[in-house]
C-alpha cells in the first residue's frame, strides 16, 4: 500500500534539498521564492511505499499566491497521508506560522528541524522534545544538506502517516476568539460543509476563496456571527494574526535558548555590507557577470593565453564527434550520394554544431546555479528592485527573468508568483529578451566566425547586456502606454550565504546534459534531418531532371535552387535593412522558432560548402605579399595547389576556433550586420515552446498576440538600430 | 542494400523522436522534450499538467 506524504514549509528552508534526498529526484535548489512553482512527485529511496510531493514555499496558507493557493488546496483537498513541515531551525518564529496553520487543516504533520547545524554553530539550542510535547506532532532535527536525521525524519513519517494521527487542537486563541470559531464550524457543520474547523478559522481571516464556495445565506449567517462579536473597528484577521504570534512567542520563549553573545554579525552580514552596497552592488555584479562570461567563451582566459574552460570542453567535443564522423564515412563506401549527404553532411555536421556548443551552455550554467545556490543571486533580486522600480517593475520580476537565463518555457512560467496581472503580462514578455541557453551558441558561433579578431568575451559579454538594457526600456514603454499601474511592493528573504555542495553541483550538470540530449535526440536530430531534405531537394528530384543533369547522378540539387532558398528568398528582403537580406540568414531565423538551437544547425549545414578554388582565389586576392608570404606562400605569391592548406591551418582557424563557418562572411558582410542578426535572434520571439508558455500565463490568443508582437518590433528595431549606427563604427 | 539500411535506421531514429516527443506533451511536458537544453527544469515543463 502506498502513502503520500508532502512537503511544506518557507521558501528556503531546506525543503527542496530535503526532497532531493529523500527521492534521488533532481530540482533545482535556489535561494528566493518562485524557483518551485509547481508542487513535485517522486518515490522515497528508502521506502518505495512513501510517495513524496514538494509543495511550493509559502510562509502562510492564505489566498494571497499562487504558490500559497497550491499549498493549501493540495494539503485540504488532497489530504495526504501525512505532511513534512520543514521549519528553518535559524528563523523558528517565523516558519512556526507557517507550522500553525498546517496544523489548523487537521492532517498528520512531521516537523523537520532543519539547518541544525548553524543552529548549533551560533551557539543556539532548541528543545526539540518539548517542542513535541506543546506542539502535539513529532519534532526531528535534521541538516537536510548532509543528510543528518533525514533516516529518523523518514521512519517518522512513515509511521505518522501509517498510524493517521490527527494533531489535537492546540490552544492559540483566547476565549473569544475561540468561541467564535466553535461557532462558526457549528453553522458550516449543519449545513454540510466538509473541513468545517479549517474553513471557521479562513472565513474569519477573509478568506474570499473560501467564502466563494459557500452559500449567500450561509455567509450572512456567519457575518452575524462575526459582528456581534467583534466591531467595525476590530479586524478578526488581524486578531487572529497577532494572537498565532503570541503564541508562537511562548513557544519559542519555552523551547529555544539563545547564545550568550546575542546578535553576532555572520559573514553573510559582513558580505552583504559590500555586495547590497549602494554603491558598489552593481559594479560588482558587473564584475561578476564578465568572469562568467570569460569562464565559458575567451580564446584568451584571464590573459593567461590559455582557453577558458568552456572553449577547452568544447574542443574536446568536437574532436570526439570528429573522429565518429571519420568512422561513420569509411562505412558509408558504397551508399548513394544523397545517404551519404543525409547522414554526414546533414545528421552529423547538424548535431555535430551544437554539441561543440553545449560545453559553453553547461559551463555558463554551472555557474550561474553556483551563484543562485550560495544565496548570491537573491541579493541580486534586491539591488535591481532600486532600479526596476522606476521603470515600473519590482525586483521580484528578476527572478523570472535570471530564470530565462537557462530556459525561456520555465521563466515564462515563473511569472505566476508575480502578485499584480501587470507584472506578469510584461514579465511574460521580457523574460523572451533573455539570453537562454538555447541562444547562447548563437553568439558563440557568431563571435568565433566574425568576430575572431575582437576580445570574444566582451563581445559576448556586450550581447548579455544588451538583453538587460533593451527589458528595462521595452517595460519603461510598456509601463507608460501600454499596462498603466504602479509596480508591486516587493518583500524577500536574504537567506544566509551558504557553499553549495558539490553534489548539488553535479546534479544540476547532470541534468543539464541529460536535458540536452534527449532535446538533440528529438527536435534537433528531426529539424537536422528537415533542414536537409529542404536544402538540397526541389521538384527537379523527383522528377528525374536533377539526376539526369548531375554527374554522379545525384538526385539532389544546388542548395540556391533548392526548397528552402525558395522560401528564403521570398522572406529575406524584410531584413535586408538589417544587413542579413539573404536567403541563408533569414532560413537561419524561421528555424530558430522550432527551437534556437536550430539556428546554429541551419547555418552548419547552409554554410557547410566546400571551400572551391575560387573561393580561395578570391579570399586571399585582398592580402598583400607580404601577408601571404606570412601566411605560408612561398615568395609571397599566391598557389592555388597550397591554399588549401593555408587557409585551414591559419585562416580557417584564425584564433584557434574550430566552429567557425568562413562562409557565413558572404552573407553577412560586416560586423554591424554580425551583431544585429545575434540581437535579432536575441529579442525576437522565442521557441514555439515559450509561446505555448505564454499563451498558459497570458491566458488567451490575443494576449499573446500582442507580447509575441512586441518582442518581434523590438527585435526588429533594434536590429535596425545595431546595423545603423553600428555600421559608423564597426 | 547499404542505402537501404541506412535509411531504415534513420527511419527508425526518426520515428522514435517523434513518438517520443508526442507522448511527451501528451503527458504535460513540453514537446521540445525534456525541458529545454538551457534550464534542466523538465519538472517545470511537466508540472503544468497540474495547473491546466
Amino acid at each position: 500500500m502506498s502513502y503520500t506524504i508532502a512537503l511544506a514549509g518557507n521558501p528556503n528552508c531546506g525543503k527542496t534539498t530535503l526532497f532531493n534526498e529523500l527521492t534521488g529526484s533532481r530540482q533545482r535548489v535556489g535561494n528566493w521564492p518562485g524557483v518551485t512553482v509547481d508542487k513535485k512527485e517522486g518515490i522515497c529511496k528508502k521506502d518505495k511505499e512513501l510517495h513524496i510531493t514538494d509543495l511550493p514555499g509559502t510562509y502562510s496558507l492564505s489566498p494571497y499566491s499562487a504558490e500559497e493557493i497550491i499549498a493549501r488546496d493540495y494539503l485540504v483537498k488532497e489530504k495526504p497521508d501525512a505532511v513534512i513541515d520543514i521549519v528553518d531551525g535559524t528563523s523558528i518564529e517565523r516558519n512556526l506560522y507557517l507550522t500553525l496553520q498546517i496544523l489548523e487543516t487537521g492532517v498528520p504533520t512531521v516537523i523537520a528541524l532543519n539547518m541544525m547545524d548553524e543552529v548549533e554553530a551560533r551557539g543556539d539550542e532548541i528543545k526539540a522534545e518539548k517542542l513535541s510535547r506543546i506542539l502535539d506532532v513529532p519534532v526531528v532535527p535534521i541538516t537536510a544538506r548532509s543528510g543528518k536525521g533525514i533516516g529518523e525524519l523518514l521512519a517518522q513519517a512513515a509511521e505518522t502517516a501509517r498510524g493517521k494521527k490527527t494533531p489535537q487542537k492546540l490552544l492559540v486563541f483566547d476565549e473569544k476568539l475561540q468561541r467564535v470559531i466553535d461557532e462558526v464550524e457549528k453553522e458550516l457543520e449543519s449545513s454540510g460543509e466538509s473541513d468545517s474547523a479549517w474553513k471557521a478559522v479562513k472565513l474569519l481571516e477573509n478568506d474570499e476563496n473560501i467564502a466563494a464556495g459557500i452559500s449567500e445565506e450561509l455567509k450572512n449567517r456567519i457575518r452575524k456571527i462575526i459582528g456581534k462579536a467583534y466591531g467595525s473597528n476590530e479586524d478578526p484577521e488581524a486578531i487572529i494574526a497577532d494572537q498565532r504570534y503570541r503564541y508562537i512567542a511562548k513557544v519559542v520563549k519555552d523551547t529555544v535558548k539563545k547564545s550568550a553573545a546575542g546578535h553576532i554579525e555572520t559573514k553573510s552580514d559582513k558580505l552583504d555590507k559590500i555586495l547590497t552596497n549602494r554603491i558598489l552592488a552593481l559594479p560588482v555584479f558587473a564584475c561578476i557577470m564578465y568572469l562568467l562570461f570569460a569562464c565559458t567563451n575567451s580564446e584568451n582566459f584571464l590573459f593567461l593565453g590559455i582557453p577558458s574552460p568552456g572553449i577547452w570542453l568544447a574542443g574536446l567535443v568536437e574532436s570526439v564527434w570528429g573522429g565518429l564522423t571519420g568512422v561513420i564515412e569509411g562505412l558509408l563506401g558504397n551508399a548513394s550520394p544523397w545517404v551519404y549527404s543525409l547522414v554526414i553532411d546533414g545528421i552529423m555536421a547538424g548535431l555535430g554544431s551544437i554539441l561543440g556548443f553545449i560545453p559553453l551552455v553547461l559551463v555558463l550554467y554551472l555557474l550561474i546555479s553556483f551563484l543562485e545556490d550560495c544565496g548570491y543571486m537573491a541579493r541580486i533580486a534586491f539591488v535591481l528592485d532600486r532600479i526596476f522600480r522606476r521603470f515600473g517593475l519590482s525586483g521580484r520580476s528578476f527572478i523570472p527573468l535570471l530564470q530565462g537565463f537557462g530556459c525561456s518555457v520555465p521563466a515564462v512560467m515563473a511569472t505566476r508568483t508575480l502578485e499584480s496581472e501587470k507584472d506578469r503580462k510584461i514579465t511574460a514578455i521580457l523574460a523572451g529578451f533573455m539570453p537562454c541557453g538555447a541562444k547562447l551558441p548563437i553568439f558563440a558561433l557568431f563571435v568565433s566566425t566574425l568576430f575572431a579578431d575582437s576580445n570574444q568575451t566582451l563581445v559576448t559579454y556586450s550581447v548579455y547586456i544588451f538583453s538587460i538594457v533593451t527589458a528595462i526600456l521595452v517595460s519603461l514603454l510598456l509601463n507608460k502606454f501600454v499596462y498603466k499601474d504602479g509596480a508591486s511592493n516587493f518583500i524577500m528573504e536574504l537567506p544566509q550565504y551558504r557553499v553549495p555542495t558539490l553534489k548539488s553541483v553535479f546534479i544540476h550538470g547532470w541534468e543539464k546534459v541529460k536535458g540536452f540530449a534527449v532535446k538533440a535526440g528529438t527536435v534537433i536530430f528531426v529539424s537536422t534531418v528537415l533542414i536537409w531534405f529542404l536544402s538540397g531537394f526541389n521538384l527537379d528530384s523527383f522528377n528525374g531532371k536533377n539526376a539526369a543533369e548531375n554527374e554522379d547522378g545525384s538526385i539532389m540539387c544546388e542548395m540556391n535552387d533548392s526548397f528552402m532558398a525558395s522560401v528564403g528568398n521570398v522572406i529575406a528582403p524584410v531584413f535586408k535593412p538589417l544587413g542579413f537580406g539573404e536567403w541563408r540568414p533569414a532560413v537561419g531565423v524561421v528555424t530558430g522558432w522550432i527551437a534556437k538551437e536550430n539556428v546554429v544547425v541551419t547555418f552548419a549545414q547552409l554554410y557547410e560548402e566546400d571551400v572551391t578554388e575560387e573561393y580561395l582565389e578570391e579570399y586571399f586576392s585582398r592580402f598583400t605579399s607580404e601577408e601571404l608570404e606570412e601566411l605560408g606562400f612561398e615568395g609571397g605569391a599566391y598557389d592555388s595547389e597550397a591554399a588549401g592548406d593555408i587557409y585551414s591551418e591559419s585562416v580557417l582557424f584564425e584564433g584557434g576556433d574550430e566552429n567557425a563557418l568562413p562562409h557565413m562572411k558572404d552573407d553577412i558582410k560586416t560586423k554591424a550586420a554580425a551583431y544585429a542578426y545575434m540581437v535579432f535572434n536575441l529579442l525576437c520571439m522565442p521557441c514555439f515552446a515559450a509561446v505555448g508558455a505564454m499563451k498558459r500565463e497570458l491566458k488567451t490568443w490575443k494576449e499573446t498576440g500582442k507580447a509575441v508582437g512586441i518582442q518581434m518590433a523590438t527585435a526588429y528595431a533594434a536590429a535596425l538600430l545595431v546595423n545603423v549606427v553600428g555600421g559608423l563604427f564597426l | 542494400m547499404a542505402d537501404a539500411i541506412v535509411i531504415l535506421i534513420i527511419g527508425v531514429c526518426l520515428l522514435g523522436s517523434v513518438g517520443y516527443m508526442v507522448w511527451n506533451k501528451k503527458r504535460g511536458g513540453s514537446s521540445c522534450g525534456c525541458g529545454c537544453s538551457g534550464c534542466g527544469c523538465s519538472s517545470s515543463c511537466r508540472g503544468k499538467k497540474e495547473d491546466g
